[in-house]
């Protein structure tokens, strides 16, 4: 397996040469499929390796956005010091709820993170620093290279964070709360602080997405800010990848965001309603996400398909 | 007189949300699976009524019960063919299914309809009724009132039937319910068919007095989530009056914080209930 980090720092250094060979639109499908990939990524920290479904990721994405909108608009100051103050609020945001929220197990952790972004969003809409309803405009910058390359290293930190996760002692804790919560607090992991510090990462990553997003779309108000399909959408890009696996969600995020974008652009009505048939076929047939699947030629085939079907069925 | 009308309000239109909440609660309370294509089957209630009264003219009120019909259908065939299938796998997953169900009924539904939005208008549907001055529109007092009918019937099928004690069996031990001679493929069909068909009396129900549209479903869906916590799982009383205290929320907020709280607002109330309340949240898993 000497080959893999090879082949890996080859795509990467593959990627980061696409704005010398492409054009301005390639681009900006690639800044898409990037973003997506970091925050299906980060959603993987917590949701992938202890299995709490967050879908308050997208109130950290929509504070990211409003942290470097306000640092830049309201206070002028440039755009890296948006970004540190985005991920300021989102990491504050997360260490604030966490404690009481991830007592909650189950569906009811995923309810309660329901609420997050709807109870955010009527927030921002009624402060004067955020522009109320109307939202807030960036700065005009036409540098499609540099908000390429920002999401791309955004991505290979994100993606590093996880591989060391899935190595490290505190990745065994988390992976030991996935498996069963009590005998992990038995065994001496502090579950408490285990599942509060994979969510703070989880929101430091998305929290600078949505800011490296705010300041490329110029545009930003409370609805697309705080936007729950997006939630949605993570979730279900690192489910169809693999959850609680290193690459599997960045190699969803890249195909689905891919197919949905051909789709989009070919028979827009039906570009959705096929979305949702890709999720309800992908859940019956592979459960377990296609990194599971593509782990041996061998395993691909009818029978893995069906036995997923046997292992799961009433 | 104000405060009278807006408590008039809230009960009324919270009660057809609790029969909203019914059918998601007892799917489940029973099957553990967090339907969040309910909205989805609300809506296609909806077009039921609808087009049963603008095509054929038959009473609103009256084209509820074959409404329930066609969506009990729907949802027998559902469960019975595809979530049955999913059923032992991890929790997140059927939270994900029932997603995709509600993106393909959403988008079906836009294809076969258009996404214009429509109202169920019977010739009463302008009627009052003046009580103390406070004023009662006759079509919520309607939905209401049939709200309360089918959480009625509801507890009588539960508690006073044979597939009622088999249902509630279920939920309590799949197991032991098979040693005594259940067919839980069956039972999950029925189960998620008889939620389904309150799915559609509440569509029907809410065409009236709201619109119907393709995409009311997802809204819908989180309200019924609120509220089938609040309310508990087992008793459906206890769900119609979370419904009513969801409205009266909703209609307080609307007029004394900003229309724009309104959704904090229910799911404020829902987390701070959580957190207040956690031995029951703590266990269930």
């Amino acid at each position: 397996m000497k080959l893999r980090p090879l082949l890996l720092v080859l795509a990467v250094v593959l990627l980061a040469l696409l704005p010398v060979l492409g054009d301005e639109v390639t681009m900006q499908y690639g800044i898409d499929v990037l973003l997506f990939a970091t925050i299906a990524q980060a959603w993987n920290i917590l949701g992938g390796f202890t299995g709490y479904a967050s879908f308050g990721n997208s109130a950290f994405y929509g504070l990211g956005t409003y942290g470097t909108a306000i640092a830049m608009t309201q206070w002028g100051q440039p755009f890296w010091l948006g970004l540190v103050f985005a991920a300021f609020l989102g990491v504050a945001c997360a260490l604030l709820i966490g404690v009481p929220i991830l007592r909650l197990r189950g569906h009811y952790f995923a309810i309660a993170t329901l609420g997050l972004s709807a109870t955010l969003a009527a927030i921002i809409a009624n402060l004067d620093i955020a522009g109320r309803n109307l939202g807030l405009v960036l700065p005009l910058t036409r540098n499609e290279p540099m908000f390429y390359e920002a999401s791309l290293a955004l991505l290979v930190a994100a993606s590093l964070t996880v591989a060391w996760i899935a190595r490290s002692r505190f990745g065994m804790g988390l992976l030991a709360i996935r498996e069963d919560e009590d005998a992990a607090q038995v065994m001496g992991v502090s579950t408490t602080r285990y599942k509060v510090a994979a969510l703070a990462l989880s929101a430091f990553f998305t929290a600078i997405a949505g800011g490296i997003h705010a300041y490329w779309i110029t545009f930003i108000d409370p609805g697309s800010a705080f936007d729950l399909t997006l939630n949605v959408r993570m979730v279900i890009m690192a489910m169809f990848g693999g959850p609680g696996t290193v690459l599997g969600p960045v190699v969803g995020a890249f195909i689905l965001t891919v197919v949905y974008q051909l789709l989009a652009s070919s028979i827009s009505t039906a570009a959705a309603l096929l979305f949702g048939l890709v999720i309800v076929v992908a859940v019956i047939f592979m459960p377990r996400g296609l990194w599971d699947l593509g782990q041996g030629i061998g395993r691909f085939g009818p029978r893995y398909l069906l036995q997923n079907i046997r292992m799961h069925r009433l | 007189m104000l405060f009278a009308q807006l408590l008039a309000n809230g009960v009324l239109l919270g009660g057809l949300y609790g029969l909203m909440a019914l059918g998601m609660s007892l799917v489940w309370g029973v099957l553990n699976i967090v339907n969040l294509a309910h909205g989805a089957l609300i809506m296609l209630g909806g077009y039921c009524v609808y087009f049963l009264f603008t095509g054929l003219g038959i009473d609103p009120f009256a084209a509820l019960p074959i409404a329930m019909l066609v969506l009990f259908a729907v949802g027998y065939v559902l469960q019975r063919f595809v979530l049955n299938l999913v059923i032992r796998s991890a929790l997140l997953n059927t939270l994900l299914i029932t997603f995709g169900l509600e993106v393909v009924l959403t988008y079906c539904a836009q294809l076969a309809f258009s996404a214009d939005f429509r109202t169920i208008n019977p010739p009463y549907a302008g009627a009052n009724i003046d009580l103390l001055g406070v004023t009662l529109p006759v079509v919520r007092l309607g939905a209401f009132a049939t709200a309360l009918v089918l959480a009625a019937l509801m507890w009588m099928l539960l508690e006073r039937t044979k597939l009622g004690r088999a249902i509630r069996a279920t939920a309590q031990n799949l197991t032991a319910a098979r040693l005594y001679g259940v067919d839980p493929v069956q039972l999950y069909a029925i189960t998620f068919g008889l939620g389904a068909a309150l799915a559609g009396a509440a569509g029907g129900l809410y065409g009236l007095v709201s619109q119907v549209t393709p995409y009311m479903g997802s809204a819908l869906t989180a309200k019924s989530f609120v509220i089938a916590i609040m309310g508990g799982l087992e008793n459906p009383f206890g769900i119609v009056l979370g419904g009513v205290v969801i409205g009266l929320a909703e209609a307080l907020a609307a007029i004394y914080i900003g229309p724009t709280f309104t959704d904090a607002i229910s799911f404020g109330l829902l987390v701070l209930i959580l957190v207040a309340r956690p031995a029951r949240s703590l266990q269930v898993t």
